[in-house]
């Protein structure tokens, strides 16, 4: 079966070489950005896109693409960057920025790939501007709630969580062990996505409709309860200055009971060595009065930058980089999801993604909104200081960024 | 009439007298207009114009960008910072440099090892330096930490109390530390030049003349390490203020602007407002100038620059 779909998708690359129209019949080098996911040089995703790369290349001779990957961290930073200062990529792979659609610097998905059909559908809107889709999701995740079955045990909690109430009582008696109770990145490097989490979790969010609804009174007190569990000393200290990455490492380590994760976390717990298959387990994000039944659904995209002229090659590209193979690799490397429907359907029963892909038709994405970017960039530099300061007023400070983009 | 007919003459010889050295010190004025000057045009221009988060100019923004500057919460406590922070590292640098100076100017046994590795922390990238003093100051494993926590000064790791970069208290100390520690070689070797070219003589002089040690480093060494003294202070100062790596790399500003110098600050608001972020630049710009000229005229009244 995969050797069948790799033939057709080579026949399809071979083809398109006859037809070479972009940039006459030079050869053409297209420049790859894309986000690392990599805890390290071991399994950096610069292997991933090479081997990729190296593998078009022999297909297709006189494209070359160079790859360069960029530490999440830095991502949205350097990519802005490179826009800013005219010189643009020509494929992204990473955070999706919505107004680079909204300024007509993308190629819509439809001319930079045969197949667009098969890109999960749930993802469609938040790539789309204007009813157009430009975003194309490659990997995708779903949220849940990790806690460590050893830690519970120690501290005699029958079982994990499900309201905000039982999340800081079992927080406060893991405490009493001498460990973190839970782990709270609200640091830069993806605040976004943890406070949503708990935004959701008393009717909160980001957008109603097409209103900004940063400021609401339920996402204030969200993070009023939050900031109830910093002073008490439930969470790590400072959350304002901890991010995912590092924070998902110690609970790998046994030091953190409770922590908001994803797929991506298996990798770091198998790899930390402490905890074994059945000493942590992973559940629905609890909320206010009760576990949430949606949760939030987070895409990477792949965009394409028009200003270098290189859409058939791209297109090429693209139909080769989307195979399942790669898609099923990148699943394999990294422990997130697949974003295609054909990838999809063969990892559906699997015991491992089973209950994410449960999740993923009735997540929540971001707004699709082309000022999200810029609000996005907001709440990872300014959301912490709610927790030290008072968050109503960090949270109509975003919102007004939001109303004024 | 003859003064009146030599005087274009005059005018002419004078141009061509001016213009000859031209073609040696060209490159260089080329150099520095494209290098410099230019990019200081282009800043000045970008201040006064609209532009979008992806770079695209939507026309002149008049003093628009200016007046959001001025609106930002942050603003003020990113000065009062700025001014503290640039006081206090370069008044500490220029204090402990003095004292060593002082010591590598006397003969003792291993100098010459002593002199180079006062330039280790000249010699490594600052932002490497930043690097592993964040990495020390990890509240979980980080080696600073394990030492106060062997010395019972830490009383337990990973607690609030071990996150020296969590709290901006205590995170702007250690990195004015930091920052000492990387202005320290530079400083010590500016004012070390100095104090090897004050003759014994006047030392003798003073000794004759019955001075104590401290009352001949007070009335003859400092007076005369002025020039050497006021050009490190200078440099450090510019220095100090246009800082951005061990800031950047030990808390990135943040939370918020908790952390932020108006250097950082304006790589922060770079990202989502280019003009706003261009704004602060040029006035960032405008105070190093005027520090600049400030120096440069008590330095060159002293004559201590010739």
């Amino acid at each position: 079966m995969e050797a069948a779909l790799t033939a057709a998708a080579a026949a399809i690359a071979v083809g398109g070489c006859g037809s070479s129209s972009s940039g006459g019949n030079g050869p053409v080098t297209l420049k790859l950005v894309a986000a690392d996911y990599g805890t390290g040089p071991k399994n950096t995703s610069q292997k991933y896109w090479q081997s990729i790369a190296t593998a078009f290349h022999r297909a297709n001779p006189k494209i070359t693409v160079k790859v360069t990957t960029i530490n999440w961290n830095n991502f949205d930073n350097q990519v802005q960057t490179m826009v800013q200062n005219h010189q643009f990529p020509d494929i992204t792979e990473g955070d999706y920025f919505s107004q680079y659609a909204q300024q007509g610097l993308l190629y819509p998905a439809s001319q930079v790939l045969s197949n667009t059909g098969n890109l999960l559908p749930v993802f469609k809107s938040q790539g789309s501007y204007n009813n157009t889709q430009y975003g194309m999701p490659f990997t995708t995740s779903t949220r849940t709630l990790f806690y460590n079955k050893k830690l519970f045990a120690q501290a005699h909690i029958s079982g994990p969580p499900t309201t905000w109430a039982q999340v800081q009582a079992d927080a406060a008696k893991i405490k009493a062990l001498g460990k973190i109770g839970f782990g709270l990145p609200l640091g830069p490097e993806e605040a976004q996505a943890e406070a949503l989490l708990w935004f959701l979790g008393d009717g909160g969010g980001y957008m109603k409709g097409s209103n900004w609804t940063i400021n609401s009174p339920q996402n204030a007190a969200a993070l009023t309860f939050l900031k109830g569990m910093v002073n008490a000393g439930d969470t790590e200290p400072n959350p304002a200055t901890k991010n995912r990455t590092t924070l998902w490492e110690q609970f790998a380590a046994g030091k953190i009971g409770m922590i908001n994760g994803s797929p991506a976390l298996l990798p770091i717990i198998k790899s930390g060595g402490s905890l074994g298959p059945k000493d942590w387990g992973s559940v629905p994000i609890a909320g206010k009065t009760g576990a949430l039944n949606s949760t939030l659904g987070v895409c990477d995209n792949v965009a394409a930058f028009k200003q270098n002229g290189h859409q058939a090659a791209i297109k090429k590209f693209l139909d080769f980089a989307y195979q399942d193979k790669y898609q099923l690799q990148f699943v394999k490397e990294y422990q997130l999801l697949p974003a295609t429907t054909s990838a999809s359907n063969t990892l559906k029963s699997s015991p491992t993604y089973g209950s994410f892909f449960k999740a993923l038709p009735k997540s929540v994405q971001y707004p699709s909104a082309p000022a999200w970017a810029q609000v996005k960039t907001q709440i990872q530099n300014q959301l912490g200081t709610a927790l030290s300061g008072n968050p109503s007023k960090v949270l109509s400070s975003i919102q007004q960024v939001a109303q004024k983009s | 009439m003859t003064a009146v007919a030599t005087t274009p003459k005059r005018r002419l010889a004078g141009v061509k007298q001016a213009l000859r050295p031209l073609p040696w010190i060209g490159p260089a004025v080329a150099l520095i207009v494209a290098i410099v000057l230019w990019p200081v045009v282009v800043m000045v221009k970008t201040s006064f114009t609209n532009i979008a988060s992806d770079g695209f100019s939507t026309g002149g923004a008049g003093w628009k960008n200016y007046h959001s500057l001025l609106q930002e919460p942050a603003l003020g406590g990113v000065v009062v910072r700025t001014l503290l922070w640039v006081a206090l590292v370069v008044g500490v640098t220029m204090v402990i440099a003095l004292a060593l100076a002082q010591l590598f100017n006397t003969r003792f046994p291993g100098r010459r090892i002593a002199r180079s590795a006062l330039i280790a922390p000249w010699a490594a990238s600052v932002m490497v330096t930043a690097l592993v003093f964040r990495w020390a100051l990890d509240p979980n494993s980080g080696a600073i930490n394990v030492v106060l926590h062997a010395f019972g000064i830490v009383h337990q790791m990973g607690s609030h109390q071990a996150d020296w970069l969590g709290s901006p208290g205590t995170a702007m100390i250690c990195m004015m530390g930091v920052a000492v520690f990387v202005s320290l070689p530079f400083s010590t070797y500016a004012l070390l030049a100095g104090l090897q070219g004050i003759p014994d003589e006047v030392h003798e002089a003073a000794r004759v003349d019955g001075a104590g040690r401290w009352r001949s480093y007070l009335s003859v060494t400092l007076p005369l390490l002025r020039p050497s003294l006021l050009v490190a202070t200078l440099i450090n100062i510019i220095n100090v203020f246009n800082s951005f790596p061990i800031i950047w790399e030990m808390t990135r500003g943040g939370p918020g602007y908790s952390t932020s110098t108006s250097t950082t600050m304006m790589f922060i608001l770079k990202q989502s407002w280019v003009g706003e972020s261009a704004a602060l630049s040029v006035a960032n710009f405008v105070l190093v100038v005027i520090i600049a000229l400030a120096f440069l005229r008590v330095t060159t009244k002293d004559g201590g620059l010739g």
